[in-house]
């Protein structure tokens, strides 16, 4: 691997360190999508307070470096959450007081890339008039960020979205190519592409070739400023053995990638 | 066909699993009891009125255990879980799982076709083990057998037997057998349209080549009420016939009362697809959850239970199992709070003859000392309902 995390294990879901820096309760047990997995939806009400210490979302000091720290989209967390609030509103404050502060501590703490995880885009999609908002959300947290910042979209499929997803502000957009047509990525990019090329719900080991030739395929068609390969979503659906050999796999389509780039 | 059991209104039970003593777990699992251990079984002994629980202290004392003496601890587990919920003024009992690992673990272990992958996360920091399906389904030997007859041995109220249902156990395994191909370069539709099918001949395997084999044997020993449980049904949204498909080619014809319980989803997606569900006689949903604790029997006060209007509507009438207890928290529902979660779910019916009340689900993740003072409640709560219905 490249760029390191740890795992998110310490964490019981991808809400839970926010809303109990936040003071918010983490209430009813909500299905993750479809997944087996659940999480509590933050209860927020009232005015998004600041997050004043974000140590929870900081990588362990055991983590290798350069790091990469994942955060729930604002877009993401503004729909999961249980509140009284406009949503687009409620997502650009959680955006200003909570994500913002939490992306410049785990920056402090070496994180090179800031990853948004959003699978809700992916699975439910958004409205049109939700884009400009999230824009803006985006906006705040890419605002002089001492690392580059991802918008990842899983657990759907994003080819309805590529037009809208290059427009964001952000360095890299993450997709995720076991709902999306390879076709559908277009040409040209002026960003990053996370391309999640490795299936973190499935314990069928990869092939290694088929592997590098979507990777030299992207690398050639969506000609991404910059190329990750990773896993279409998190690794948490499989037994910490099965994620083992797969991370392996994907190191190992990576050195071939780059040996034939380098040729 | 499948049978009807003609309850009484306002019907009691709980929906499956409870936690296991740390004296069964221990026991089992060859760790060192000690004297917290000893103390659990003889006070919750003493305060069910166990018959002869001394004799399992006794056991107890004699560690190390052989496979024989494991297996009685096991069975003295189960006649402590059906004591505490005969206790608690059930209706209608279980012994919570006492002699299976877990409701997929003890399927899957007892099935041709699957291997173990290993553990993967739930909710909060709870586990489960999860198996990949690998070749042919098929039932090694019927699973549940030893436990009902030894259940119905002891068992002074009625029991009702839960099976882990076909798509569940479909859904919460790893497929290597049926949709295999991994190449990206394929179009995403066609990917997409494999991925289904193969969903759809693995969940329908798992019902015709292991549930039913399951529950015929089941009945075949006297099982008269079975709860096939689904509580992954509702994961895919566009799977909801798949489910319907395969809850019918497990029971289709088979002579007990069928019913299914379904919790923490969005009941909605439910609905039109159970509609073709007939031979479930009763549906168990988790409600409390979603619920106010606040007092009221309005529309209002009870924001957790506006689905159950669906359930009302179908039109061949089942009973609905209503979900009163929250079973991942230590609040303990007042019986008021019960009384009127229930009001509230028979002024809609309109009939308390189709209402049964029970637990959001099994109650494995809380304390026996919670788990009991719920479902006390729980039943307190009904008689306060009954006497507000006069019933």
């Amino acid at each position: 691997m490249d760029f390191f995390s740890d795992g998110l294990l310490k964490w019981q879901d991808i809400f839970r360190p926010l809303a109990a820096a936040l003071g918010a309760k983490p209430h009813t047990l909500v299905r993750w999508f479809d997944t087996n997995t659940f999480f509590r939806a933050p209860e927020i009400s009232g005015r998004v307070a600041t997050l004043a210490h974000p140590d929870g979302v900081v990588p362990d000091g055991s983590v290798p470096r350069p790091r990469v720290t994942t955060l729930p989209s604002p877009y993401m967390f503004s729909r999961a959450a249980h509140t009284d609030q406009a949503r687009n509103q409620l997502m650009v404050a959680l955006a200003e007081q909570v994500l913002r502060p939490a992306a410049d501590a785990a920056v402090a703490a070496g994180s090179q890339l800031i990853h948004l995880e959003d699978p809700w885009l992916g699975y439910s999609g958004i409205a049109r008039e939700d884009w400009a908002p999230l824009g803006e959300a985006l906006k705040i947290l890419h605002r002089d960020l001492k690392a580059k910042l991802v918008f990842h979209v899983y657990f759907g499929d994003a080819g309805p979205h590529i037009d809208h997803l290059l427009k964001l502000p952000v360095d890299v957009v993450g997709i995720d190519l076991i709902e999306t047509e390879l076709n559908a990525l277009g040409s040209g990019w002026d960003k990053g592409l996370v391309a999640g090329v490795i299936n973190g719900r499935s314990s069928i080991l990869e092939s290694l070739e088929n592997t590098v030739e979507v990777a030299r395929h992207l690398a050639d068609r969506v000609q991404p400023r910059d190329l990750y390969l990773s896993s279409n979503c998190e690794l948490g659906y499989l037994p910490t053995g099965v994620a083992e050999q797969k991370l392996q796999r994907l190191g190992e389509a990576a050195r071939r990638v780059r040996e034939l780039v380098s040729v | 066909m499948t049978a009807d059991l003609n309850h009484k209104a306002l019907l009691t039970h709980e929906i499956g699993s409870l936690d296991k003593p740390g004296w069964r777990v221990k026991a089992y699992a060859g760790k060192p009891l000690g004297e917290a251990d000893f103390e659990e079984a003889r006070s919750w002994g003493e305060r069910l009125t166990v018959p002869d629980y001394k004799k399992l202290l006794d056991l107890l004392h004699h560690a190390p255990f052989d496979k024989g003496q494991k297996a009685e601890i096991q069975r003295w587990s189960s006649l402590y879980a059906l004591r505490l919920e005969e206790s608690a003024g059930l209706d209608v009992v279980y012994d919570g799982e006492q002699q299976r690992t877990e409701m997929y673990d003890w399927a899957v272990n007892h099935t041709n076709g699957f291997e173990r992958r290993g553990s993967v996360r739930a909710f909060d920091n709870k586990y489960y083990s999860k198996a990949a399906v690998v070749g042919p389904i098929s039932l090694r030997s019927p699973f549940h057998n030893a436990e009902f007859a030894y259940l119905e041995s002891v068992a002074d109220a009625e029991l009702k037997i839960p099976v882990t249902g076909a798509y569940t156990i479909a859904d919460w395994s790893f497929d290597e057998r049926y949709d295999v191909d991994t190449d990206l370069r394929e179009p995403a539709p066609e990917r997409r349209r494999k991925r289904k099918a193969a969903r759809r001949d693995f969940v329908l395997e798992v019902a015709r080549n292991l549930i039913r084999p399951n529950l015929e044997a089941l009945i075949g020993l006297g099982a008269r009420w079975i709860q096939v449980d689904e509580p992954g049904a509702s994961t895919e949204a566009d799977e909801l016939d798949l489910f319907v498909d395969s809850f019918n080619a497990s029971v289709e014809g088979l002579n007990a009362m069928f019913s299914t319980h379904l919790c923490f989803s969005d009941y909605n997606l439910f609905f039109p697809a159970i509609e073709r569900m007939s031979q479930c006689r009763q549906y168990a949903v988790g409600f409390a959850n979603y619920d106010s604790r606040e007092l009221g029997t309005s529309d209002e006060a009870r924001p957790g239970y506006q689905v159950i209007k669906k359930f009302r509507d179908l039109a061949y009438k089942p009973a609905l199992g209503l979900g009163v207890l929250d079973i991942h928290s230590d609040f303990i529902e007042s019986p008021e709070l019960v009384r009127d979660r229930v009001l509230y779910a028979v002024k809609v019916f309109g009939d308390p003859g189709r209402i049964h009340v029970t637990p959001d689900c099994g109650l494995r993740t809380r304390s026996w000392k919670v788990a009991y003072e719920k479902l006390r409640n729980m039943t307190a709560g009904v008689e306060l309902a009954r006497e507000a219905l006069r019933l």
